[in-house]
């Protein structure tokens, strides 16, 4: 069975004042459908950096990216931006809610990026079953403001699935949340695989990672298998 | 259907933006406000004052399109062309006379037939209309043949004898009672429509006993049937020809030195244009001699006034482009604010053009809604001018708020939001995504 992503040899060279410094050197990943992939790393060891470059965010400098049998090295900004649109999901550690939007507001915003056109009620139908599948359907006339870190990062949970991803990708999303409240954030992540979601979550927090069905560990611009408590 | 769903996309997240930063967008619309009102102001202004001017215009030349005919300076002009045009509606022909109305036996008060405050003697041609008591008139030299008659309550005016309603070409506005009616028989009491310069000479000397009219075989007693503003500075009456022809012979109605006859046509008289000119050909007029001139008002005011208007309109861009500055320094403020909001609305697949529509949207609506108040302000302030000023000016009463003020305001709201909103939009859509999310 053909994997989601696949990266090969990808390497990345972030351009310094002083010295270019590789953060990606040869790093090589595959995520299936279903799968849920943990990576770990120090801080500024380039683990966000590898989640720009599977979310075409950004650019790898060298290597090769298969998404399905689809080679996306080199797509262009327009047809990256389909991809996003389409294919993943976004969970980041601050929730980058609007303040100004009320929750289903803020979740049906993925539906309104000139990607295809969706009628409003429409819109809000899948807000609202986005909402409900993350049980916070409730809160979804409250404004960001009034919503706790945990549901505000729920919300942000229900705004990446709101376009029925096949690829979820998570950077550090409890980061701000306490270890409870992490913990439900967490599994509500992972609950996406069951339908067939490939997951890559960027965490500090072994415990969580250790929830994944793989654990990465990068370093030195290397990726490999990680150790984990069992 | 996909540029279908960016515009309304763009659309609802600029509206969604305008609502969030309601005090922004008020401060936006306030820079602009100014600068769209002296668009919208200077529009209507240049626009109203054409009007006025136009209709002073065509009521002294006639209105766009009207065909001029000047006919050869043959005796036999002026008969042969009003046979010609006789019954027909699409053409009128105008005689033109010197006549004194008045007191019997004196001299007008205004002699030359110039405007009553201009004083007597002030449009003298050097000759005189000497009647004498068997009521026989004639034009005799200053000073020489005619015996000095005492100066009393006369009026001298120009008066223009019509084949038909000149109005049709000439629209002059009735000032009180009623204009000449053509339909039934001639009357032997001439009626006569004075125009405004006339009636003020007639306000001051009350005695419109007789008409005295060079070439005319008695002195009829004319009728004042009305007034009419015909925009002309002289004393001027107008009479039905065929009235006039009553007490005159053809070749007495038309006085070669006050204009003799001249005739107006509709454009679509072309037939009657061929038939005069065979008519005049076949009594041996000099047909070289014979020509047709269309008026052009319009034209010859648009470029009297495009460069007042070019010069007051760029005084306004002056303004606008202050009202642009403060649209492009509050987008841009608003960019810097909204960076997260960018990079995530990137981050959910938003194509950076349509990030930048949506800056422009905004921008866009805010010009836009300025517009409508500055519209709505001018539209409020030509009624109050016209409310308190219609009486003094009358061209401001009944005065309608041009269109074309209207569309500049419009236009220039929307011009102001898309130079306003340019730098922001192409800001907006380069902000990186990658570096905002690991903020």
């Amino acid at each position: 069975m053909t994997p989601l992503v696949r990266l090969t040899g990808i390497t990345k060279t972030l351009t310094g004042q002083e010295q270019d410094r590789t953060i990606l050197d040869g790093v090589d990943l595959t995520l299936a459908a279903g799968e849920s992939v943990a990576v770990l790393g120090r801080s500024g060891s380039g683990k966000s950096t590898l989640l720009s470059l599977i979310g075409l965010f950004d650019r790898a400098d060298g290597g090769q990216y298969l998404l399905g049998d689809k080679d996306i090295t080199r797509v262009p900004e327009r047809k990256a931006a389909a991809l996003r649109s389409a294919e993943f999901g976004f969970v980041f550690q601050r929730f980058f809610l609007l303040k100004h939007l009320t929750a289903v507001q803020n979740v049906s915003m993925a539906l309104v990026n000139g990607q295809g056109w969706l009628p409003r009620r429409k819109r809000r139908a899948k807000a609202m079953a986005a909402l409900d599948r993350l049980g916070i359907a409730h809160l979804a006339k409250h404004k960001p403001p009034r919503l706790s870190g945990g549901e505000q990062q729920r919300v942000a949970i229900a705004r990446a699935l709101v376009r029925e991803p096949r690829i979820l990708l998570a950077d550090e999303p409890t980061g701000a949340l306490d270890t409870e409240t992490g913990n439900l954030v967490v599994d509500a992540l992972r609950d996406t695989t069951e339908r067939g979601c490939g997951l890559v979550l960027v965490t500090h927090d072994r415990d969580h990672a250790a929830k994944m069905s793989r654990v990465l560990h990068l370093a030195d611009g290397v990726l490999g298998p990680a150790e984990v408590p069992a | 259907m996909r540029l279908s769903g960016r515009l309304r996309s763009s659309l609802i997240i600029g509206g969604q933006g305008i609502r969030a930063r309601k005090l922004r967008t008020f401060l936006s619309m306030v820079s602009l406000f100014l600068g769209v009102l002296a668009v919208v102001a200077v529009q209507a202004g240049s626009v109203i004052a054409e009007r006025a001017l136009l209709a002073d215009i065509e009521m002294t030349t006639g209105k766009d399109g009207t065909l001029q005919v000047y006919l050869p300076s043959a005796p036999e002009s002026a008969t042969v062309a009003m046979d010609t045009v006789r019954g027909h509606g699409d053409a009128v022909a105008i005689t033109s006379t010197q006549a004194v109305i008045g007191e019997p036996g004196v001299r007008p008060v205004n002699e030359g037939g110039g405007p009553l405050e201009d004083g007597a003697g002030a449009y003298s041609t050097g000759m005189t209309r000497y009647c004498d008591d068997a009521g026989d008139c004639r034009t005799v030299e200053d000073d020489q043949d005619a015996p000095q008659l005492p100066q009393g309550k006369a009026i001298e005016l120009n008066l223009q004898g019509l084949s038909a309603d000149i109005r049709q070409f000439r629209p002059f506005r009735t000032q009180s009672g009623e204009w000449l009616d053509f339909g039934g028989a001639p009357s032997l009491s001439p009626r006569i429509v004075l125009n405004t310069k006339a009636a003020e000479a007639f306000r001051k000397v009350r005695v419109p006993a007789e008409m005295r009219v060079a070439g005319a075989l008695a002195n009829p007693t004319p009728r004042i049937v009305g007034v009419v503003d015909d925009g002309g500075y002289m004393p001027t009456a107008y009479v039905r020809s065929d009235e006039l022809l009553n007490w005159m012979p053809v070749g007495a109605i038309a006085d070669p030195n006050f204009g003799g006859v001249q005739l107006l046509m509709s454009p679509a008289a072309t037939d009657l244009e061929q038939i005069l000119r065979s008519r005049l050909d076949a009594a041996g007029a000099n047909i070289d001699e014979f020509q047709v001139v269309p008026v052009d008002s319009r034209e010859h005011l648009a470029s009297e006034l495009s460069l007042l208007r070019w010069i007051f309109l760029g005084m306004a861009a002056l303004v606008l482009l202050i009202g642009v500055a403060g649209i492009l320094n509050v987008g841009l403020a608003t960019v810097g604010e909204r960076v997260e909001e960018f990079a995530l609305r990137r981050a959910v697949g938003t194509p950076r053009l349509l990030l930048a529509g949506i800056v422009l949207a905004e921008t866009l609506l805010t010009g836009l809604l300025t517009a409508m108040l500055a519209i709505g302000v001018g539209i409020v302030g030509l009624k109050g001018t016209s409310w308190l000023f219609a009486a003094r000016e009358p061209f401001l009463a009944d005065v309608q708020f041009p269109w074309q003020a209207g569309v500049a305001g419009v236009v220039a709201g929307l011009v102001a939001g898309v130079l306003g909103g340019l730098i922001p939009a192409v800001r907006a859509a380069r902000i990186p995504i990658a570096t905002v999310m690991r903020a």
